[in-house]
């Protein structure tokens, strides 16, 4: 299945605090296809973020399945779902997530170093940042960028590597509908040029609108799931 | 070649928090700082304790008959001494070899009595070896063909109530148990400073000494090094060249006191840098935990993004190697005033004893030295880099523990 990246085949996930168990996900199903630009709505406590964890290799759930890329999440250990991360996702999160005493540039470097890049990581971290029109942010640190900026170079950081999947938890939550329109345009831009696949959370009706794809969660479960044209589709708008 | 990110990461999360690695670093350099001047001060401890002992005479090495440990008996004597004191005075490295022999002695004058362990020496060998005797107040020191003459230490000559060139009525028991009577001019006497160690100088010749008690040879050689740090490869070298007639022993078991003096002080200062160091450590680890703690969320984000537990473990710990490099140089700055004060000044104790400073024939000086030298600076750094990783462990342990999953979420990491 070439073009499914993401299978989560009865999915449930429980939290165990004391006394009480939280049944977050309530066995869910959702497949992630080759190009979605999907967004994932409902109420909060829903249960989005706790499924962007489960997909994003940073949780495991409770039973069922999850399969990224056709592996079965379960199976792998910890070290392998980092790998997986690391080599084959990319996250941005909600709030300003910078490592605050490196540069932009550094930002997007650093993970290109952690996956053993070499010499030219530079040169690469400086092309992403130029491809998404960031190139003279490179040498501020994040106190020296505004939310929206700091943001875009989170997206940079976050495809550095090609990931052809992108997780994002409310990546607007913090922005103005400028910068969250700008933020949108850019990560269309990677999907359309780069051939990525963007699963992102949002309570934002701006987003929405741009997404190809709306999955709406209750209670831990999928109650719609719709296929849409997204209003800004056929804007000639880039970040270019 | 390009510093790695991680390096650059690791070094400019100390100036996050400048407030709190500039205590850190200042509170490993006070540990630094104790540990550096307490073993300072111990170095010249040691060495001046080495020194004192050879220069009042009781030497580095001492070649003693066998069996001369066990009983400390006067009477022994070595044998072949000449052969000994040749193949002491050969090798290399040895700066004197004096021979020596005692005998217990009641010296009298008029209606007034003392006594005292007389010693017998080779007058030219003894000027080079004992130090106190260049202390001589009155007349001069033994000199080589001198008969029946002394030199006596003052309190000796103050409670005998005699002048220069008086004679002494001297007794000794004799090798067969008979009283041996003869007289001793006075041709000198000293003044060391110390009461005690003027009331136990007697010197006379050797061969005065070997006519008076009967008994031929010398009792002991004693040796003093060029090099007092090479004292106990000098006693296996010299042990080897003697092959077995007599023993060699070294200042710490002819002074068993000082010996064991010097090894207690060692151990409690250990003690003492030991504490230091776990209140030191405890400290670091304490700001680290809470450093960490606060960058629970950035570790989150750094795990969601694929770095490993080792890799986060890596990070921590360059953060603790770059504290503990400034917090050498903090020492550094720190103690090398106060050494270079105490190493060229010295601490003045005599001031505040008063008195003398005498302990069982060893005369000390009041004035106690330190020693600065390039050891100060591996030192350093091997104290605050064993000190602050110790003290990261826990921290960075605690750091690879983060849950990923509080990257995504708000919730508390
Ligand atoms: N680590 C956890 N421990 C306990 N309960 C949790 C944990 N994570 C999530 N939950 C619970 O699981 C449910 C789903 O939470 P989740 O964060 O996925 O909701 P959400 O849809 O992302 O909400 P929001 O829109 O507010 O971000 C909630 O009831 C939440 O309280
Ligand atoms: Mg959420």
């Amino acid at each position: 299945m070439e073009n499914t990246l993401v299978e989560a085949t009865d999915v449930k996930k429980d939290f165990y605090t004391g006394k009480i168990t939280v049944n977050a996900l309530r066995g869910l199903d959702l497949n992630v296809h080759k190009g979605d630009f999907l967004s994932i709505v409902g109420p909060s406590g829903s249960g989005k973020t706790t499924l962007l964890n489960l997909i994003g290799a940073l949780d495991v759930a409770t039973s069922g399945e999850v399969k990224v890329f056709g592996k079965d999440l379960s199976s792998l250990s910890r070290r392998k779902r980092a790998d997986l991360r690391l080599k084959s996702l990319g996250f941005v999160f909600q709030a300003y997530n910078l490592v605050p005493v490196l540069t932009a540039l550094e930002n997007v470097e650093f993970v290109l170093e952690l996956q053993g890049v070499g010499k030219e990581r530079r040169e690469r971290a400086q092309a992403v940042l130029e491809d998404l029109s960031l190139g003279e942010l490179g040498d501020r640190r994040p106190n020296e960028l505004s939310g929206g900026q700091q943001q875009r170079v989170a997206v940079a950081r976050a495809v550095a590597s090609r990931p052809r999947l992108v997780l994002a938890d409310e990546p607007t939550a913090n922005l103005d509908s400028e910068n969250a329109k700008t933020l949108l345009e850019m990560m269309r831009y990677l999907r359309d040029e780069h051939d990525m696949t963007f699963v992102f959370s949002t309570h934002d009706p701006l987003v929405v609108s741009y997404a190809s794809r709306v999955v709406t969660l209750r209670d831990g479960r999928v109650v719609s799931d719709e296929q849409k044209n997204s209003i800004a589709e056929d804007d000639e708008a880039t970040v270019h | 070649m390009r510093v790695s990110l991680i390096m650059k990461f690791a070094v400019r999360t100390l100036g996050r928090s400048k407030r709190r690695t500039l205590l850190s670093a200042i509170g490993i350099g006070v540990g630094c700082a104790v540990a550096l001047f307490i073993t300072a001060f111990m170095r010249s401890g040691t060495e001046m304790r080495i020194q004192a002992i050879a220069d009042s005479g009781f030497g580095h090495l001492r070649i003693a008959p066998s069996g001369w440990m066990k009983s400390r008996e006067n009477k022994l004597r070595l044998s072949d001494w000449h052969a000994e004191l040749q193949a002491a005075r050969s090798m290399d490295g040895v700066r004197v070899a004096a021979p020596h022999a005692r005998t217990t002695a009641l010296l009298a004058f008029g209606t007034r009595v003392t006594g005292v362990e007389m010693l017998g020496v080779d007058p030219p060998a003894e000027e080079k070896l004992n130090r106190l005797i260049g202390a001589v107040q009155e007349g001069r020191y033994l000199r080589p063909g001198d008969r029946d003459v002394t030199v006596i230490g003052n309190a000796i000559a103050e409670r005998l109530e005699v002048e220069l060139e008086d004679d002494l009525f001297l007794t000794v028991v004799c090798e067969d148990g008979n009283m041996e009577y003869a007289m001793l001019r006075i041709v000198g006497i000293v003044n060391t400073g110390s009461r005690d160690i003027d009331a136990s100088i007697c010197h006379v010749a050797l061969g005065d000494l070997e006519r008076l008690t009967g008994l031929h040879g010398a009792g002991e050689i004693t040796i003093t090094l060029e090099d007092p740090s090479k004292i106990d490869q000098m006693a296996a070298q010299l042990s080897d060249q003697i092959g077995g007639r007599n023993e060699v022993l070294t200042w710490r078991e002819i002074q068993p006191g000082q010996g064991a003096d010097s090894a207690s002080d060692k151990a409690f200062m250990n003690l003492f840098i030991g504490i230091v160091g776990v209140v030191v450590i405890l400290g670091i680890a304490s700001a680290q935990l809470t450093a960490i703690l606060e960058r629970k969320r950035e570790f989150a984000v750094l795990m969601a993004l694929g770095m490993k537990g080792f890799q986060i473990v890596r990070l921590v710990l360059l953060e603790a190697v770059a504290l503990g490099l400034l917090g050498a140089a903090a020492g550094l700055a720190l103690v090398t005033p106060l050494l270079y004060y105490t190493d060229t000044k010295g601490i003045d104790f005599g001031s505040a004893l008063g008195g003398d400073m005498a302990v069982s024939g060893v005369l000390f000086d009041f004035v106690m030295y330190t020693q600065m030298g390039l050891w100060m600076i591996p030192y350093a750094l091997s104290v605050a880099l064993i000190s602050t990783l110790i003290a990261a462990l826990y921290p960075a342990w605690f750091a690879m523990k983060t849950d990923p999953t509080s990257a995504l979420s708000l919730r508390e990491a």
